[in-house]
């Protein structure tokens, strides 16, 4: 790889990181259990993109493997939670 | 190729970092899920094209998890919408709730039903 794609690649993990401190500041703020299981959400699609940008850094295929777990295991968390805060149960 | 592939990962970026402003910014939770649903389907999807055009060999299982993306992350954000509204949450600015009436036939249905089945046991 040439040094401008690597410095991209290396800035776009950089970014993708920062972009997580504004999810984290309306997981803070928002004011019902919904708008935190949205952010839970957007948070866990912002760690698919790194793991997939880290796999193209550490040019290894294992990594996006863990990444379509994660995208699994947050399908499934995802619906369980958002029947739970519509419910008031788990089942 | 390179270049191609470091564009399409930019652009990604690009919509992650949009959603995530509307996220901050707009005022309640129908909208701002309307944000966030262009960072997980446009922007992972065209961050995962850059992934899969830089590092060739992944390829095929980069498009399987674009695939599931398209798939299931939709699902979620209608999911959540629903358990909002479910839990009380109204559109800010609107004064009429045509979600209210169908949900009101739906309820009414399943109590005609309820009773129907308690009257035969």
């Amino acid at each position: 790889m040439s040094d401008v794609v690597s410095f991209g690649i290396h800035a776009a993990l950089l970014v993708l990181i920062v972009l997580m401190l504004p999810c984290v500041y309306r997981l803070w703020v928002g004011p019902s259990a919904a708008d935190r299981l949205q952010v839970i959400d957007t948070i866990t699609t912002l760690l698919i993109g790194i793991i997939v940008v880290l796999a193209v850094i550490r040019g290894d295929v294992m990594f996006v493997d863990i990444a379509i777990a994660l995208a699994a295991f947050a399908f499934i968390g995802t619906l369980a939670l958002a029947r739970f805060i519509s419910e008031k149960r788990t089942f | 190729m390179e270049i191609i592939g470091l564009v399409a990962l930019w652009i990604g970026i690009g919509f992650c970092a949009i959603g995530i402003l509307g996220l901050v910014r707009l005022p309640d939770i129908y909208t701002r899920l309307h944000a966030s649903g262009k960072v997980s389907t446009v922007g992972l999807c065209s961050l995962l094209l850059g992934a899969a055009i830089l590092m060739p060999s992944t390829t095929l299982k980069v498009i399987a998890l674009a695939l599931f993306a398209l798939l299931t992350l939709p699902v979620s954000t209608h999911a959540i919408a629903l358990a909002g509204y479910r839990s009380g949450i109204r559109m800010r600015g609107f004064s009429r709730d045509d979600m209210a009436i169908g949900f009101r036939v739906v309820e009414s249905i399943e109590t005609i039903e309820m009773k129907e089945e308690a009257s035969a046991a």
